[in-house]
């Protein structure tokens, strides 16, 4: 006998130790950290839910709500709950490959060639910091892994919030140095410089750190890559993807009804589509609606505002509003499940932003790019920044860029219902223009959780919000189970 | 009791010998065994019980041998005619029993080794030999699994694995193989189960969960060509439904479920005259479909098998067709195979025997579509009111919509339009060669290779049922082949020196797989074909792989005076798949026996005619990993992301890698002991045994943190079963009248001893649909995937009793349940901190029987024969899902009846509780409400046969016909049982370990009843 014929190797796949060397190589690893973050785990389903039910943008469609979001938008969410768990996840696939892309990348700087290197490991740091922004918005201090794992003993402990700022901040500085302004059509989609500064000045606001935040601001404004696109819908359709205003968004392709469930969205063919317009539309599972708070904090002249925000119909729609590229008119029987209450009367409203419905033969799944970040939110940072530096007239001016846009055209700051001569009142209109500028983008909970934490809420949104729990997620059990730095003394208070 | 009759001839030097052999009472035995000792040379008798052989000389001593009857030794002499009379041998321990690379007389076996005889196998219409064994040997668990074709879950003496399947190895002809759904009941000899350690070691690294042997048929060597036909044709149902709502039932449920959420009712309810599609006459007030009627059918089920075999002194052969088919009990299922098979075997020369063995099997089964949600949960949660079929829709069905507020799928779409095809062409040959080197030491040498062809094909055409579509057809096929080449040189040295008989075998082995696999798929934008023609997203993916097994066996069996026994074994094993370094293992074993009866003290004691006591020691590995699972492998290129508007393919790699992984070893410790009584016509066989595995090989429970999607297998954890086991048999024949009951019971225990880390614990089960959280976990200390959850503490009647729980820790202001409300379930606070949280959980009970027996009667009456064979498993829990299904009222779903004794103020005398949409109090989780008791017995067989008398059929088709039988039979015909889902028999649903025991409305067992001919030329 042969002993040789033992040493078997995997012929259908490379060891980790072959690979990962190359520029081609390199590139496609660092692909697969995209991939990560459109699975159903993050931007294809359960990171927009998440982020809606924890914020006050929506409330239960009706009975078709399954029970984990159920418990998250009433705040009875437990340890096990699989959003929470599937959000966590996918947030640590993405740091697990953007750490081998940029462990590997500054391993093998023999034959790779330098640029590559550098714009992978850019991407891979932007795409990292991305994802402990979540963690550490949502978690508070998580695990930190500044390299990829190589055993088994390797999970860490939480480490303080501060050092993860740190960390992040230091990814989104190299970030910016690495990346370019913007791409050919081929590769739209990478980060950008501009995606890495904004998500920095996100960063800062976060922690309070308004002068720096602003600092950041200003690069993109001051760079002319972006701005305002006139018609305010171009944001969230499928026809307008990678417009003027739009910084940065996670790519979807409309591929014939096909969606990829699994998790972590690996897989070289099939679905590359998301599944937000059949989770969320009139006609779909209808599973979450816009809030009724929300639907109040529109400018009505039914409440005395001089215009009625034109946002407001292109953000939802209302029994009666044509749909199917105009050939079909909303009933309320169409829209299964729960009423609104808007003027003091009930009416069905459902999600029109992100949704399918206006296109004809509607689909379930489609491939709507998710826009993370745009241009309209720079302005309102900046406003946000500037208040809080003193400098409200500049605030001021940059919240009515925002009303300008040409589709908009509300009338400018002050108006009868939001004065802006103290810097309170120009803080009560940036709260009002960026909830109804960003609504159902997944921008809500992340505001609510930083005023919150910076004492600037007058009223707390959250209705179930218990003070010592819920400002907070619970760390997954899963991984309380299995990591032994955590365990249950390192679990969030309140659970 | 035997009778010889001499008739004295001339003395002659080589002569022919003619007679008859007769049983007890005078009838003739039919192809008995007539050998001369000491050679090879032999004959069989005819159907009249005669035979005829020449011998060498009157030295010479014949050997009379046949299953069930004593062994006779005739000396020759000066007789030309020797008449037998056959003494039937009640028990079956003086029988040849085969054992890993050779056979054993029973007598002397030491290790725990069980027989199923053929009769036993073929006696159920299953076309899966292992769920023939069902219930008839102590310490194997079988649970069918699924729909036809699938192949249940085998189990020996516990649970040896946590993320492997931990089936028993199969070795069929001296080759081990995978699949047994390939191989025809019909042509097995004889099939025998290696349960301890001492007789499995000698399989080594694969032998951990035990051993099946099967050996198949041989001719006779009667000079004769015996024809048999063998056919059946039945029917089977479904034998339990389960009760939901009608029409009416379901309006007046939905009306409540939903506005006690405060959510509108879904707008079709109020508006029911509305046509059930577009241009239908037909509304939906006027429909009433029963889903479940729908969904079941009587299916047909039917064999026919002709063998035909013969020889003579040189060349035997076997050779038989068969032809098995089988409709499942849900549309849209079906299984059939069709086999051939040719064996034979040849004395070339005095010193040389070789022989063949060849099976050629086709199979093509259509299995339920795989989706998370079984279709028969579809049909439960389907409205009533909905049409079965809407010709206005693209493929013909609907499905409800927005309007009707819930999301079912017409469970007929999918079983009338996915079709997953997987056909299966096995070819399975051996070949050997036997040399006599001298009288007591022989080679032996044995090639075989198993070859598996698979052939797969899905085809999902495009659909719109108004509600979910599929905009664009998808074809996919799979081609998978399987070489496994196996060769053997084996070594036998056997001989006896006064009292002392001592064999020693040696045996070099290797094995080879090889593996190639390629799949493509595509979709189409119409239905008009189903094979990967002008498709678009065309996608084709191939993969190889192989593995080696390199082994050397070494056995010695030594016995004095056929009184005192030993046996020792060790293999060495080098196997491809552990990473350099830990590619090698040995398994070693050692038994002993003490054959008390054959003392010169028990001489006194002529009613004992066995008693024998065993004991043994072996170990044994498992490598049922997946190939390559040290190695950190990258995903090259396999995901993808649009950039722009084309994917950019993806690498990135999701499993650690460990170049520590190796053997799981069990090391088990066996005592039986072996009891007969008036000539065995009584026998007792009782086991007990501890099996300790350690170096579990575990998908380690990682955290998510680290990034990696799958788990690294390694060596992390340990666990013991233990057991005992029981059988008896009873023989008892007067008059006409002979009957035979035997019994057995085996009980198994299970513990896990140690996982990754001391805190670690492995979740399973949890599903949106059933509660959604989990329901199994697996920890140190307690047996494998316990059921895990919360414990019922009956229903909250009103606020006042809400009240009461939240001021239990003296604050009111804490909740003792966030979303109580009055009619919700209460649960126990079991940690009594006030409320009620994860950490209330607690173990509700294990899906592991606490025995499983089996209980055959037989007996014949003149030409009569009746067979009643009871199984049955007791002590076990079933997480019912098909109650969180019909009772959960999580969403909006057709339910059971129970729901309309769901509590309301005016109805609270119920353990239902209120009917609420979006279940907020979590009514639904994981709790002993849904856990059952899944004891259950069942007659798994009854069958009344009857045989036309050999002297009318000599009459009638003037000798060519020698036997004829008729007989109807049942299979499942009665399950006793308190178990309130479909069926007490619950699989693992998509083959998941860790959700044994949940019925997710899984695939139930049928009923069946059946009528057969046998014929013999």
């Amino acid at each position: 006998c042969n002993d040789k014929s033992l040493d078997q190797l995997n012929p259908n796949a490379v060891t980790t130790d072959s690979y990962f060397k190359t520029d081609v190589q390199i590139k496609s690893a660092t692909n697969g950290i995209y991939a990560a973050l459109q699975s159903t785990n993050l931007v294809a389903r359960e990171w927009f839910f998440t982020e809606d039910l924890r914020s006050d943008d929506v409330s239960a469609g009706g009975g078709q709500l399954e029970t984990p979001r159920n418990q998250l938008l009433t705040g009875v969410h437990d340890t096990g709950n699989s959003l929470v768990s599937a959000v966590w996840t996918g947030a640590y696939r993405i740091i697990h490959r953007a750490n081998v892309v940029i462990d590997k990348a500054a391993a093998s700087t023999s034959t790779l060639t330098a640029s590559v290197a550098a714009q992978a490991t850019g991407e891979a740091k932007f795409l990292r910091a991305w994802s402990y922004f979540e963690l550490v918005s949502l978690w508070g201090g998580v695990p930190l892994y500044k390299n990829y794992v190589t055993s088994l003993a390797g999970s860490a402990p939480r480490s303080p919030e501060a050092d993860v700022y740190a960390f992040i901040v230091a990814d989104l500085k190299a970030a910016q140095e690495a990346l370019p302004a913007t791409y050919d059509a081929a590769n739209q989609g990478r980060a950008t410089k501009g995606a890495a500064q904004m998500l920095l000045a996100r960063v800062y606001m976060q922690q309070g750190d308004y002068a720096n935040a602003k600092t950041e601001l200003q690069k993109i404004i001051s760079s002319g890559t972006y701005q305002l696109v006139d018609e305010y819908n171009d944001n969230f359709i499928e026809e307008t993807e990678f417009n003027k205003e739009s910084i940065w968004e996670v790519n979807f392709l409309p591929s014939g009804g096909t969606f990829n469930w699994g998790g972590d969205g690996d897989g070289a063919s099939g679905g590359e589509e998301t599944v937000r317009t059949q989770e969320y539309s009139g006609i779909g599972w209808r599973n979450i609606i816009p809030s009724n708070s929300l639907l109040a904090e529109f400018e009505k002249t039914s409440k005395g505002d001089a215009k009625t925000d034109p946002r407001y119909a292109k953000s939802v729609y209302t029994t009666g509003d044509k749909f199917n590229n105009g050939q079909n008119v909303l009933t309320d029987a169409q829209q299964n499940g729960f009423s609104s209450m808007v003027d003091g009367k009930e009416q069905k409203i459902s999600w029109r932003k992100f949704t399918l419905m206006y296109k004809a033969g509607v689909s379930t799944t489609g491939g709507i790019n998710q826009r993370i970040m745009r241009y309209a939110e720079t302005l309102l940072a900046m406003a946000e920044c500037e208040n809080e530096l003193g400098n409200m007239a500049s605030a001021v001016t940059y919240l009515n860029m925002i009303r300008n846009r040409a589709s908009v055209a509300m009338p400018v700051y002050p108006t009868a219902n939001y004065p802006v001569s103290t810097k309170d009142q120009v803080f009560t209109a940036i709260m009002h223009e960026r909830r109804i500028e960003l609504n159902g983008e997944e921008i809500r909970n992340r505001d609510i959780l930083r005023w919150r934490k910076l004492g600037k809420l007058k009223t707390e949104p959250l209705a179930y919000f218990q003070k010592g729990k819920h400002e907070l997620l619970p760390i997954p059990q899963q991984e309380i189970d299995n990591n032994p730095n955590i365990g249950l003394k390192g679990q969030n208070p309140g659970y | 009791i035997f009778t010889l009759s001499v008739k004295a001839q001339n003395a002659s030097a080589d002569k022919s010998i003619t007679g008859t052999v007769l049983d007890e009472k005078g009838s003739p035995l039919v192809g008995v065994n007539i050998q001369i000792r000491g050679t090879t040379r032999g004959t069989a008798s005819d159907a009249r019980g005669a035979y005829r052989i020449d011998v060498p000389n009157g030295n010479a001593v014949l050997v009379f041998s046949y299953i069930g009857y004593k062994k006779q030794e005739i000396a020759v002499n000066n007789q030309s005619t020797i008449n037998v009379s056959l003494e039937g041998d009640a028990g079956s321990l003086e029988e040849v029993v085969v054992v890993g690379y050779g056979t054993q007389r029973r007598s002397s076996l030491t290790g725990a080794v069980s027989t199923v005889t053929p009769k036993e196998l073929t006696a159920l219409p299953v076309p899966n030999v292992t769920s023939a064994l069902q219930g008839r040997v102590p310490g194997v668990s079988v649970v069918n699994n699924g729909g036809p074709g699938s192949s249940p879950i085998v189990q020996i003496r516990g649970i040896g694995s946590i993320n492997y399947a931990s089936g028993p190895l199969y070795v069929i002809d001296g080759v081990p193989t995978g699949d047994l759904n390939s191989f025809n009941t019909n042509d097995i000899e004889s099939l025998e189960v290696l349960k301890d350690a001492s007789s499995a070691a000698i399989y080594g690294s694969r032998a951990s969960n035990g051993v099946i042997l099967i050996t198949t048929k041989k001719g006779g060597r009667d000079s004769k060509i015996r024809i048999s036909l063998d056919s059946y044709v039945g029917t089977q149902s479904a034998w339990h439904k389960v009760d939901v709502l009608n029409r009416d039932q379901y309006v007046q449920y939905a009306k409540a479920l939903t506005s006690n959420a405060g959510i509108p009712t879904p707008g079709r309810l109020s508006d029911l005259n509305q046509p059930i599609y577009a241009g239908a006459t037909q509304t939906f007030a006027q429909t009433e479909t029963n889903w479940q009627n729908e969904l079941f059918r009587n299916a047909p089920i039917a064999q026919h098998q002709l063998s035909l075999s013969g020889g003579n002194a040189v060349s035997r052969f076997f050779a038989s067709g068969s032809y098995f088919k089988q409709n499942g009990i849900m549309k849209g299922t079906d299984f059939e195979r069709g086999s051939l098979r040719l064996n034979s075997d040849h004395q070339v020369a005095k010193f040389l025997t070789i022989g063949q063995t060849l099976t050629a099997a086709y199979s093509n089964q259509r299995a339920e579509p795989s989706a998370d949600r079984s279709q028969l949960m579809h049909a439960i949660r389907m409205m009533p009111y909905w049409p079965t079929t809407d010709p206005t829709k693209v493929g013909g069905f609907s499905a409800p919509t927005a309007l009707d507020g819930s999301d079912p799928e017409n469970p007929l779409r999918a079983l009338t339009m996915d079709v997953t095809r997987t056909k299966f062409l096995k070819a399975f040959a051996t070949v050997y060669a036997d040399v006599r080197l001298t009288s007591f030491l022989k080679y032996r040498f044995n090639y075989g290779v198993d070859l598996g062809f698979t052939n797969g094909s899905t085809f999902n055409p495009i659909y719109n049922d108004g509600y979910v579509q599929r905009t664009s057809a998808t074809v996919s096929q799979v081609r998978n082949t399987n070489i496994s080449q196996v060769i053997t040189n084996q070594l036998s040295f056997d001989k006896t020196f006064g009292k002392h008989s001592l064999s020693v075998l040696a045996v070099a082995e290797t094995q080879k797989v090889l593996s190639t696999g390629l799949t493509g798929s595509g979709t189409r934008p119409n239905n008009d074909l189903d094979v990967i023609q002008g498709v678009s997203n065309p996608s084709i993916t191939s993969t190889r792989a192989e593995t080696d097994l390199i082994s050397y066996v070494g056995r010695v069996n030594y016995d004095y005076e056929g009184k005192y026994l030993l046996s020792a074994s060790i293999r060495r094993d080098g196997s491809s798949l552990f990473a350099p370094g830990n590619k090698w293992g040995n398994f070693p074993s050692a038994s002993v026996g003490w054959r008390i009866n054959q003392e010169g003290f028990m001489k006194g004691m002529p009613q004992l005619s066995e008693l024998k006591l065993r004991a043994s020691y072996g170990r044994t590995g498992f490598n049922g990993i997946n190939n390559y699972a040290w190695q950190s492998l990258v995903q090259a290129d396999a995901t993808a992301y649009p950039f722009g508007s084309a994917n950019s393919l993806g690498s990135y790699f999701n499993s650690l890698g460990n170049t520590e992984l190796k053997w799981e070893t069990t090391d088990m410790v066996n005592v039986g002991v072996d009891v007969g009584l008036f000539n065995n016509r009584i026998t007792f066989t009782g086991e007990v045994y501890n099996r300790f595995t350690d170096g579990l090989i575990l998908a380690v429970p990682i955290p998510n943190s680290i990034g990696y999607t799958n788990a690294p297998v390694a060596n992390i954890g340990s666990m013991k079963n233990w057991g005992y086991e029981f059988q008896a048999g009873y023989n008892y024949a007067k008059g006409d009248f002979r009957g035979n009951v035997s019994a057995n019971v085996g009980i198994t225990r299970n513990r896990v001893l140690s996982l990754a880390t001391p805190t670690a614990s492995i979740y399973a089960g949890q599903n949106a649909d059933y509660g959604g959280f989990d329901i199994t976990k697996t920890e140190v200390g307690q047996p494998i995937q316990s059921f895990y959850g919360w414990q019922v503490d009956g229903i909250f009647q009103d606020q006042a009793a809400i009240n009461t729980a939240n001021a239990v820790d003296g604050n009111d202001k804490t909740l003792y349940q966030d979303k109580a409300a009055p009619g919700d379930i209460k649960f126990k606070d079991l940690n009594g901190d006030g409320k009620i949280d994860a950490n209330d959980r607690t173990y509700l009970g294990s899906y592991l029987p606490k025995f499983n027996y089996g209980a055959n009667f037989s007996g014949t009456y003149k030409n009569f024969d009746f067979t009643l064979y009871l199984q049955g498993v007791q002590g076990n829990k079933i997480y019912n899902g098909t109650k969180v299904v019909t009772q959960g009222m999580l969403r909006l779903f057709n339910a059971g009846t129970a729901v309309l004794n769901a509590w309301t103020p005016t109805n609270t005398n119920t353990d239902v509780p209120r009917a609420v949409s979006g279940d907020p109090n979590n009514n639904s989780r994981t709790s002993d409400r849904f856990l059952e008791d899944g004891s259950y017995m069942r007659i798994k067989n009854l069958t009344i046969g009857y045989s036309i008398p050999v002297k009318v059929l000599g009459g009638l088709t003037n000798g060519v016909v020698s036997k004829v039988r008729v007989y109807v039979s049942t299979q499942n015909l009665l399950t006793l049982t308190k178990y309130t889902g479909y069926d007490p028999e619950i699989g693992s649903r998509n083959g998941t370990l860790l959700r044994s025991g949940i019925d997710y409305a899984s695939y139930p067992q049928a009923r069946t009843f059946l009528a057969g001919l046998q014929l013999t030329f």
